[in-house]
């Protein structure tokens, strides 16, 4: 298997594509146009493009988790493993999704979505495609120790899988895409929100995988540190390949979209973009946001046992202990950008949902305009605060772009004055253009932006944001900086919160650290 | 001795039926007693006892308001208000549909809240045509938490956009529609994702499957059920065969 | 080992027959059972609880409804089976939103009518059936309408396939025919099985009736008559309501919507 870099380029593609076009159901234009690729044995290929490039519609075309007679129409053909198959749009052959997936592993980006949910153990999980394969039990043991070892799920095993962190889920949603020995794994956004040590630890499998002559296929709108090690990159844009070729050359002819973002910090082709944020005006102002001596934890207290519960799950950042906060005393005055780091689970997102009130601390006061927000319903509070989360589709509800934009400012402002604002909201996020659109039909980046526009509108004198990085690309955060730079400008006070070290220092006046429950810096 | 969860299946199946078909109360009554004993005795007593109160108590007094009240058929009247008339014959007819209700509640409660679910789930599989059914039992019974935790989350994130639930019906009403739709959107997208993941790990393929998890099954218990279920279907013969016979 | 194909054979008529066969016989159990309880009236429905009655219309409408599972369940394809478990829980936890603030009604099948517009009347009919069957696990007194529900999801998969879907005011309509039809069906269980019902408020109903002198049969059909119109008829509506703020391509991924034009092109100009 351990050839030269030489003998693995002359090797023949295990799975090829030659996409004419693909459009979905119901679409006048194609998602996809004009694609070809090749993936060879024992290499990385990062196929890499802004949001709603196509990206994760060529991801699943290949891994037929997007069966062509069902969801779409496409024109092409695929070929894997030496057969060929051709598709016109009409009496087309069916894959056979099982014995396709038994050559082609693929990780979407939610790897929740993988579960089969009828397994009770991580072990289980793992084994499911084993068992439905009729492979015996004792080869079925040894396969999932073995990639259990190679994921680090060892510990793991007897867990359920539906109390896993974002890291663990995302490891074992490899692992049920390996565990059949596929000869390529494809992987969208993988590195997206994983804190440093976790994209380490992924980039030595990926490294693993591809010298044990894997090929490995990397979708993303970021240029990861380790992607930069592929033989090749794709480059994705509006759904067709703008260019290819290996990163060097790629990266010399600044052949790159501005969407695409290098790792860490802003657009990869305006490097130049992150002036370092000057301090606001150093007249003394009262804070707008205070958190004194916040304590919180999520034992079952006053409230029954089942809606705390419910309400752990909910912030998703509580599993085994964490999203616990002592003592957290925080200022933050008009028009000051502060950013909160901290390791995956440090609680950050706990802390932030503080600032609206949503959780109430079980000691401590977080006051707005200097009024304790305590017990105030977080629907009153959002008149003050808006927050922005990390999972865009859960705020979003309306069937068009700007009746998003619009819901509850008619509440607020006058009609005229409602849609002025619901306009230059989207404007300054870049959607004007998608106002008739339906939101759930907008690309990750842009169901965010909209999520911000609908924050934006309301003109909240505290701006507060989950993970602004994440699902956003290169443009899209150029467009959330520029947004959130312009309110503090306003009077704004920003708290955001993130694992991107490198954007905080990049973006917020202050940056202060979450760690084990406590503030420092 | 760990019961192989069919058999336990079948046990409370049989009684339950067995219950029905003889419909006689002292039977139906040393049943629920029966069941209360085993509950108590494997320790499900506590999850139990509330979740049969919530069936069995708005039965009961249904039960009771219609046929203690109001029994047209019934002879010896205990006392009458306006149109209502308490009958001896209501009351009697009230409280042993009661009883028979609540032995096969509680025997098939004692089943449900002891049974191990993925031991059932492997034990169905295993099975041929019975594995999608074990499918939506496990999926429900997973997504069920999970869902009512996106409800929440949904919620939080609109009353973070200014969302008030105001009391009344119409405002209740809109705000069903506002949870509603994000919730259904992101249940079908997550389910076309869950469908693929599936699909590619073999969950169509038609041939024969193993189990990774091992449900210890004996030649005794086999023959044990097949005993329960014949005598639940003597019992319902019986009673059939006895009620044509008596006209 | 051989090597499987990457292709799948198109489906054999075969198993499409012995489906066929299934479903009929399904419905006849049914059917059957309905015509039985209805003609002979048996007149121990009072005389003494138990019965045969009872046995007849558990052991009938249960068979009819596990047939109906039989014959669809697997030949429906997998991304159906997977949204099951969802519709399942969506009975159960927008049931409970909305039956904490409109009292009268169970509002338990929006889930199911879900199915049904999306996947067609035989996926519509294997989730009541099977919505039944699997929340009998926390409360076994919902299993012997098993039947009612397969029915209600078959009727309103069939209401959706004839387009009573793509005019927004035609669902309720539909809900409410469906309602008077699945009502009916479902009384003879409540009244041989349980004897009454297994609610206080639609108790009092039932009540009123016998009080006029109504067998309990009649009692609880009238009973059902009021409650289950209306019930159906705002399931439906939620249902059309959910559907159409749907994205176009959520919507047209399944191939009953494309097949039957379920839905108008357009969703329709109305604010609520």
């Amino acid at each position: 298997m351990a050839g030269t870099g030489q003998t693995i380029r002359t090797s023949r593609p295990v799975l090829s594509a030659g996409i004419r076009s693909f459009t979905f159901h119901g679409d006048a234009a194609p998602a996809l146009e004009a694609v070809d690729l090749q993936v060879v044995p024992g290499t990385l290929t990062a196929v890499l493009g802004p949001s709603g490039s196509g990206k994760s519609t060529l991801g699943r075309l290949l891994a037929d988790w997007l069966p062509p007679e069902g969801a779409g129409t496409l024109e092409g053909f695929l070929e894997l493993a030496g057969t060929r198959l051709q598709f016109r749009g009409r009496e087309d052959p069916r894959i056979n999704p099982a014995e396709w997936g038994r050559h082609v592993g693929f990780v979407p980006q939610d790897p929740a979505a993988v579960l089969s949910t009828v397994r009770s153990t991580v072990a289980e999980e793992l084994a499911f495609s084993l068992e439905n394969a009729a492979m015996e039990r004792p080869a079925m043991k040894a396969a999932v120790e073995h990639s259990a070892a190679l994921l680090k799920l060892t510990e793991l095993l007897d867990r359920n899988p539906a109390g896993l962190s974002g890291g663990q889920l995302r490891r074992l949603a490899i692992g049920c895409a390996i565990i059949s020995g596929p000869e390529v794994l494809i992987m969208d956004e993988p590195f997206a929100s994983l804190d440093s040590a976790g994209a380490a630890d992924l980039a030595l499998l990926v490294e693993d995988l591809v010298r044990r002559g894997t090929a490995v296929v990397v979708l993303s709108q970021v240029v990861d540190a380790p992607l930069l090690a592929a033989e090749t990159w794709i480059v994705l844009a509006r759904g067709t390949v703008t260019a290819s070729g290996p990163p060097v050359e790629l990266l010399g002819q600044g052949q790159l979209p501005s969407g695409i973002r290098s790792s860490g910090s802003g657009p990869a082709a305006e490097p130049g973009v992150h002036q370092p944020a000057k301090a606001p005006d150093t007249v003394p102002r009262a804070p707008v946001l205070e958190l004194r001596g916040v304590s919180f934890d999520y034992r079952p207290a006053n409230r029954t046992g089942r809606r705390r519960r419910a309400l752990r799950e909910a912030t998703g950042s509580d599993r085994r202990g964490h999203g616990v906060l002592s003592g957290i005393d925080l200022k933050v005055r008009p028009g000051e950008i502060v950013a909160v780091t901290g390791p995956n689970a440090a609680g950050k997102s706990t802390l932030l949902r503080h600032v609206n009130g949503l959780l109430r601390p079980t000691a401590g006061s977080v006051l707005v305009h200097g009024t304790d927000i305590t017990g105030a319903p977080a629907g009153e509070t959002a008149r003050s605060v808006g927050l922005l989360f990390q999972q865009p589709r859960d705020q979003l509800f309306e069937r068009t772009v700007l009746r998003e934009v619009q819901f509850g400012l008619d509440r607020l402002f006058h009609p005229g004055e409602a849609a002025a604002r619901a306009l230059a909201a989207l404007s300054a996020v870049g959607l004007a253009a998608a106002a008739p659109r339906h939101p759930a039909e907008l690309p990750a980046s842009g169901q965010r932006l909209l999520a911000l526009a609908t924050v934006l509108a309301r003109k909240p004198s505290v701006l507060a944001l989950d993970e602004p990085t994440v699902a956003l690309d290169g443009d899209g955060l150029a467009l959330l900086d520029a947004a959130v730079r312009s309110a503090a400008g306003e009077g704004a006070a920003v708290v955001l919160v993130t694992h991107d070290l490198d954007y905080a220092r990049a973006t917020a006046h202050r940056v202060v650290t979450l760690d084990g429950g406590r503030l420092n810096g | 001795m760990r019961l192989h969860p069919l058999t336990s299946l079948a046990a409370a199946g049989s009684t339950a039926v067995v219950t029905t078909a003889a419909a006689s109360w002292p039977l139906s009554v040393a049943v629920m007693g029966a069941a209360l004993a085993v509950s108590v005795r494997v320790g499900t007593a506590r999850r139990l006892l509330p979740a049969a109160a919530v069936v069995l108590l708005p039965l009961g007094l249904s039960l009771l308001m219609v046929h203690g009240l109001f029994f047209p058929e019934g002879r010896t009247v205990l006392g009458q208000w306006g149109p209502a008339r308490v009958t001896m014959e209501g009351l009697a007819f009230a409280f042993e549909r009661a009883a028979q209700l609540g032995a096969v509640v509680l025997a098939l409660l004692v089943f449900s809240f002891s049974v191990s679910v993925p031991d059932l789930v492997a034990a169905l599989s295993a099975r041929g045509v019975h594995g999608r059914f074990a499918f939506v039992l496990a999926s429900t019974l997973t997504l069920l938490p999970a869902i009512a935790a996106r409800v929440e989350r949904i919620r939080q994130a609109q009353e973070s956009r200014g969302l008030v639930i105001r009391p009344g019906l119409l405002h209740r009403a809109a705000a069903f529609r506002l949870q509603a739709v994000p919730l259904v959107l992101s249940l079908i997208e997550d389910a076309g994702t869950r469908t693929a993941a599936l699909e590619s790990r073999g969950f169509s393929n038609p041939g024969p499957r193993t189990s990774y998890r091992e449900v210890p099954d004996s030649g005794r218990q086999r023959v044990l059920r097949a005993v329960l279920a014949v005598s639940a279907g003597a019992a319902v013969a019986a009673r059939l065969w006895l009620s044509r016979a008596g006209g | 080992m051989s090597s499987p194909s990457l292709t799948l054979p198109s489906p054999a008529p075969a198993a499409a027959r012995k489906r066929r066969l299934l479903e009929i016989l399904g419905a006849v159990a049914i059917a059957g059972t309905y015509i039985y309880l209805v003609l002979n009236q048996p007149a121990d429905i009072t005389g003494g609880p138990g019965s045969a009655s009872a046995l007849i219309a558990l052991s009938g409408f249960l068979a009819g409804a596990i047939l109906l599972i039989v014959a669809v369940l697997p030949t429906l394809p997998a991304s159906t089976v997977v949204l099951i478990p969802v519709a399942l829980v969506l009975n159960i936890v927008l049931g409970q939103f909305v039956g904490s603030t409109l009292v009268p009604f169970y509002l338990d099948a929006i889930g199911t009518v879900l199915i049904a517009v999306l996947a067609g009347p035989a996926a519509g009919a294997a989730t009541g059936a099977l919505s039944s069957i699997v929340w009998s696990f926390f409360n076994p007194t919902v299993l012997p309408f098993a039947a009612g529900a397969a029915l209600i999801g078959c009727l309103a998969g069939l209401a959706a396939r004839h387009g009573m879907f793509r005019r927004f005011y035609l669902a309720p309509v539909a809900g409410f025919l469906t309602g008077i039809i699945g009502g009916v069906v479902s009384a003879p269980v409540a009244a041989f099985v349980f004897g009454g019902t297994s609610g206080v408020a639609t108790g009092a109903i039932v009540s009123a009736f016998r009080s006029m002198g109504d067998t309990l049969l009649a009692a609880i059909t009238k009973q059902a008559l009021i409650s289950d119109p209306m019930d159906k008829a705002i399931v439906f509506t939620v249902v059309a309501i959910l559907v159409y703020a749907l994205p176009g391509r959520a919507r047209l991924q399944f191939p009953f919507i494309r097949r039957y034009r379920v839905l108008a092109g357009q969703a329709p100009k109305q604010g609520c």
